[in-house]
């Protein structure tokens, strides 16, 4: 028998944690429609399962010293209206399913859900997200990058709640963001590259650029942008097409029904052509 | 497990599953057919409901993050001064032709008149994008809403 759980408080929901492995469920979206049943019947887990939805403590939106912090339960449509989450976030945001969808699901669930092709994750990795995670042991905090692991996979422990998602004050005076779907908004991706830079005098100061769908989870490489901060902008103009080779061996799409592997390849080229044209056009 | 909620403005107690979809409680318990199943798996629409005032897939909602909310189902809806308008401007637009698809319509409307009422054409198509509709081709559904938008004005 799946017992279920609906927890008041986030104290509750660690004790249910550190006693019971659970399904954690927040708004559902993804969740139930991994575990759906015959229309009538309810959805098949085959563990416990906690629910995250009525715990008040794990809403809402903040802002501190350390960044913005986005409380689990925040709900995607919270975070569209929130002055306070960082505005690349927020298109990424906007472009998630639907409005429908947007009133439950929450910023948190896309990350945790570790698709390859969730929108949100590309935002993280790009901003330097930090995951809290809290347990009756303790808390945690980890980067992004190395919270998401593979398909479907991240750096949880059964008896850990992720309570927030943290972002760190960044100043930079640029952004893109780009989504190339089947559709133009409620489409699960086939691209997404999230990009920011900063230019002081005539020097790249700031460069960082991720990508989502292209890879078993999503990717941006520090290496790359390590080699392009400090340039001048007419050093990266006549390398241009050096970093985007360099780009093109860390985005590696595998091939799936939504799209081949090498129109992504190739779209996602495109767009790091278009980024640098930006970047070096001081647009 | 005992679960309260408040639907059409009336407070409801039952006696469910809390995994339950809350999609077969509108429907199989409390009788609500005006809401609709059409793919069960949170991209047609059919299934919207109001929760606290905004749309959402009740085919996706467990019963359990249903607790100590307010709905709306269609069948509430008719009662208000706004879905008359709603409706009045879907029929003189043709936005409804089979009628599968148009109480998930009117509720996504609703919810999107209420908190943006004066929405341009882009933001209807984008706001209503997850409301499937394989009989009008759409343009008849979003010239009904911006309608309802002008003809409501105040109302929103
Ligand atoms: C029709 C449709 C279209 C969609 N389109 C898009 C799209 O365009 N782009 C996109 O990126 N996604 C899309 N999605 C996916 C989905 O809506 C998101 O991933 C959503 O943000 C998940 O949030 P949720 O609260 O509903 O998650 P849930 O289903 O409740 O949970 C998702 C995962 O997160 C885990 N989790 C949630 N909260 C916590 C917590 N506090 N601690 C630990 N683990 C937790 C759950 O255990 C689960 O593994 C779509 C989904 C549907 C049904
Ligand atoms: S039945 Fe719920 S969205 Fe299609
Ligand atoms: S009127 Fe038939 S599906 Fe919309």
């Amino acid at each position: 028998m799946v017992e279920k759980y609906i927890p008041a408080s986030k104290k509750e929901a660690l004790e249910v944690l550190s006693k019971h492995d659970c399904y954690i469920v927040a708004g559902g979206s993804d969740l139930m429609v991994m575990k759906k049943n015959t229309a009538g019947l309810a959805p098949k887990f085959d563990k416990d399962i906690l629910y995250t939805s009525h715990i008040d403590e794990l809403k809402g939106i903040y802002e501190d010293e350390a960044g913005v912090h986005v409380k689990a339960g925040t709900t995607l449509d919270e975070v569209l209206n929130s002055k306070l989450a960082p505005a690349l976030l927020k298109k990424a945001v906007s472009q998630v399913a639907s409005a429908n969808i947007r009133h439950f699901a929450t910023l948190v669930g896309n990350l945790a859900n570790a698709s390859p092709a969730g929108d949100t994750i590309v935002v993280d990795f790009l901003l330097d997200a930090k995951v809290k995670l809290e347990s009756v042991g303790g808390e945690r905090i980890v980067d992004v990058e190395n919270f998401v692991l593979g398909v479907r996979k991240i750096d949880r422990h059964p008896d850990e709640l992720i309570t927030e998602l943290i972002f760190p004050k960044l100043d930079y005076s640029g952004d893109m963001w780009w989504k190339v779907g089947s559709r133009k908004a409620d489409s699960i991706s086939k691209v997404m590259v999230a990009g920011y830079w900063g230019i002081r005098g005539k020097i790249v100061e700031k460069f960082a650029l991720s990508f989502g769908s292209v890879s078993i989870k999503a990717v941006r490489s520090h290496d790359i942008e390590k080699e392009i901060i400090g340039l001048s902008v007419s050093e990266l103009k006549a390398r241009k097409n050096e970093f985007i080779e360099k780009y093109g061996k860390i985005v590696t799409p595998i091939d799936d029904q939504r799209s081949n592997a090498e129109y992504r390849h190739k779209v996602a080229m495109n767009i790091v052509s278009e980024f640098i044209d930006k970047v070096v056009g001081g647009k | 497990m005992k679960i309260n909620f408040n639907m059409n403005g009336k407070p409801v107690e039952i006696d469910v599953d809390p995994s339950m979809r809350f999609l077969d409680v509108v429907r199989d318990v409390l009788h609500l057919n005006g809401t609709k199943e059409g793919c069960g798996e949170g991209s047609c629409g059919a299934c919207v409901v109001l929760m606290d005032g905004k749309s959402v897939n009740s085919c996706l909602l467990p019963v359990a993050n249903a607790i100590g909310h307010d709905f709306v189902t269609i069948e509430g809806l008719k009662e208000t001064k706004e879905f008359d308008i709603l409706q009045q401007a879907f029929a003189e637009m043709g936005g409804s032709q089979c009628g599968f698809c148009t109480p998930g319509m009117i509720i996504a409307a609703y919810s999107l008149l209420k908190h943006n009422p004066y929405p341009t054409e882009a933001q209807v198509r984008e706001e209503m994008s997850g409301n499937l509709c394989r009989c009008t081709g759409y343009q008849a559904i979003v010239e009904a809403v911006l309608k309802a938008a002008k003809k409501g004005a105040g109302l929103w």
